[in-house]
């Protein structure tokens, strides 16, 4: 921990500025948008509450970023699992369909994965958790098949010939080479995961999506801009830290 | 949204394409050589038995489907056996068990076998479920509704990821592997004609044929402009990039920006200013400008659509090989001529494959912009869900998904078709 932050305040740390700059920015977007009612107030006169209130920015924030983490860790657990199984030699029966699915399944939209994943789980926060992660699992398997096929055989060679057993292959050659377009993998995933769990509002989820679809039903134009504006931000700040974390895996 | 990120890994979503057919002929070369070497005792297709065992499973052990007396009433579960006594239902188990066998011993003529009976099977599907509503639905209550149940739902996908497989193994064309869908699918529609009268999605779509039909137009219609509009602007910026170095970093900059803000939160963004430009200025409001409608979802369509179309017509058009240029020049052609009869047909499947990535991408989030009273398919969507009402859900959701797969398939085709082309 304190090594990580000598890290950012020293060398290194100026590279972390823009993620920085725009989480700081969500942050007191979150705290201090009871603050801007007057501004709001301008583009909704005649509301009796301009700043969505039935609960508070950061909690909704909270519970955004928990649904979309919890989604992310698991479908990357799963997804470059299932994406090295099957470039195993005992799973390479299963390549070819997985690569298929991988690459049918993104063709569906999320919306669409969302809706059908409501008759068969149920309302509520896990079924959003479920249909994310199923969605969330292609790109990333996609991208670790593609990463992992393309390291270069002579590369494999050589470290087998210098006595790699195939574990070590796996974790000190194949992944960090493949690290790049996995990591690519996972920044789809997430920023895909963001939009469809802001929806998920729609489906009995409580997060950011919530004042944008009361806003909408109650034609309340202040709450639609609010939403937008922390999910907006909330996407920024994401993918910023992953556009950090990419040249620096490559 | 997807497509934005995939450049950044350094390869184009064209190349992941290919890679992943090129892939699933290389490791079906090596199946195929194996096979040659030892004849007589191939081994058993993983792939194959564990699907149809999984499939044997779900058969058993999930609902069937599930009848319920009205609309309100949550409906009760069935399983296999009582839709057809246990007699039919060890018949049912047959076909799978047959399949289950060639695949267990697989050479070409066992997989064509096993392809047979996997499209038979998907085909008689409809025909269970016709079966279930003769048995299972009253009669003499026309409200009765029967839903599919997850046994029929988990069937239907393990054995369309089995027809996957088996296309892959015997390496049929694409085409060939999407027209044995129709098989399937005209069974479908004979059963939805004559038996299926209580199945809940039927009757959901028969209260509202029109508004399904005007859906459905809706949602094309906005697909098509938006797809429309960004191609144009595409092209034109595109060109623009090639022609100024600095419109293109900042062109890419702004493109992006707007790709990973969330859709929800776009069309959210857009709302206020256009309801004041709809409010203020009188030409606008004339034309239909307001906060809520088509036109807040247009302009976020065409700005999501930008992305896509402009890197694929870029990389595209500048893709092209200089010697053949120069070539051309050579031969005495102007550079309009050049670019017309040269540049832009070279360049154009990889601009077609950003049309299919965005009409994709477009087919998806029309269902988004219902929420702000757009109109199309995904009206059905919230709307079912708001009233917890499943069959709308399904009646929005299946469209879409179908939508989204038959343009996918075809620009895929038409894209190899120029490819082809080019080739010969």
């Amino acid at each position: 921990m304190s090594e990580a932050v000598s890290r950012l305040v020293t060398g290194g740390g100026r590279r972390w500025l823009v993620p920085l700059a725009w989480s700081s920015l969500l942050l007191a977007a979150c705290v201090g948008m009871p603050w801007l009612e007057g501004l709001f107030r301008l583009v909704e006169p005649d509301s009796r509450s301009v700043v969505y209130a039935r609960a508070d920015f950061l909690t909704l924030l909270g519970r955004h970023l928990l649904v979309v983490a919890v989604a992310a860790l698991a479908a990357v657990a799963i997804g470059v699992g299932a994406a090295v199984a099957v470039t195993r030699r005992a799973g390479r029966d299963f390549l070819p369909l997985v690569a298929q699915l991988a690459s049918i399944g993104q063709t569906f939209p999320p919306v669409a994965v969302l809706a059908l994943a409501v008759p068969v789980l149920g309302f509520g926060t896990l079924p959003i958790i479920v249909a994310l992660l199923l969605y969330g699992l292609l790109p990333i398997v996609r991208n670790t098949l593609t990463g992992l096929e393309g390291v270069d055989p002579g590369v494999r060679e050589a470290a087998r010939g210098m006595g790699m057993t195939g574990g070590q292959l796996l974790r000190q050659v194949e992944l960090p080479l493949a690290a790049p377009v996995i990591l690519a993998g996972i920044r789809t995933s997430v920023t895909i995961n963001i939009a469809t769990a802001a929806i998920g509002a729609t489906v009995g989820a409580s997060n950011l999506g919530d004042p944008i679809i009361s806003g909408i039903v109650n034609g309340n134009t202040a709450y639609v801009l609010q939403g937008a504006l922390l999910i907006g931000l909330l996407a920024l700040t994401v993918d910023s830290v992953f556009a950090r974390l990419q040249p620096a895996a490559a | 949204m997807r497509a934005s990120r995939e450049s950044e890994s350094g390869s184009s979503d064209t190349e992941e394409r290919s890679k992943g057919g090129v892939n699933a002929e290389v490791v079906n070369k090596e199946v195929i050589n194996k096979e040659a070497v030892n004849r007589d005792s191939p081994r058993p297709n993983v792939v194959l038995v564990s699907l149809l065992l999984a499939t044997l499973v779900a058969w058993s052990g999930l609902d069937a489907v599930s009848v319920a007396p009205n609309r309100i009433v949550p409906g009760q579960g069935h399983a296999a056996w009582d839709v057809a006594g246990w007699p039919g239902f060890l018949l049912s188990l047959v076909p799978m068990l047959a399949v289950l066998a060639l695949a267990w011993r697989p050479d070409r003529r066992r997989l064509r076998w096993a392809l047979g009976l996997a499209v038979a099977m998907l085909a008689a599907l409809p025909a269970w479920l016709a079966l279930a509503s003769a048995r299972l639905v009253d009669a003499d209550l026309p409200q009765a509704r029967m839903g599919v149940g997850a046994g029929v739902w988990v069937a239907l996908f393990l054995l369309l990821l089995a027809l996957i497989e088996l296309r892959t193994r015997l390496a049929l064309p694409r085409t060939l592997g999407w027209s044995l869908l129709l098989v399937p699918l005209a069974s479908l529609a004979a059963w939805l004609t004559f038996g299926l009268a209580p199945l809940a999605l039927r009757q959901e779509f028969l209260t509202r044929r029109d508004g399904f039909i005007a859906a459905i137009v809706e949602h094309l219609l906005l697909v098509g402009a938006a797809v429309g509009v960004s191609l144009v602007l595409g092209v034109l910026l595109a060109l623009a990039m090639r022609r100024w170095a600095r419109c293109r970093t900042l062109g890419f900059a702004v493109l992006n920006f707007l790709q990973t803000i969330p859709s929800l939160a776009l069309f959210g963004l857009l709302l206020a200013p256009l309801a004041w430009l709809g409010a203020h200025v009188e030409w606008l409001a004339a034309l239909g400008v307001s906060g809520i409608g088509a036109a807040p979802a247009l302009l976020a369509l065409v700005g999501y659509s930008l992305l896509p179309m402009v890197r694929n017509t870029f990389v595209a058009l500048d893709e092209v090989d200089p010697g053949v240029i120069d070539a051309a020049r050579g031969m005495g052609m102007s550079r309009g001529q050049v670019f017309r009869q040269v540049r832009l047909p070279l360049a154009a499947p990889v601009i077609l494959e950003g049309i299919r990535i965005t009409t994709v991408q477009a087919i998806g989030l029309t269902a988004v912009a219902a929420l702000i009273g757009a109109g199309g398919l995904g009206t059905f969507i919230f709307q079912g869900l708001g009233q917890a009402a499943m069959d709308m859900v399904l009646l929005g959701a299946l469209p879409i998904l179908v939508m989204a797969l038959i343009a996918d398939a075809l620009l895929g085709a038409l894209t190899d078709l120029t490819r082809q082309g080019e080739a010969t």
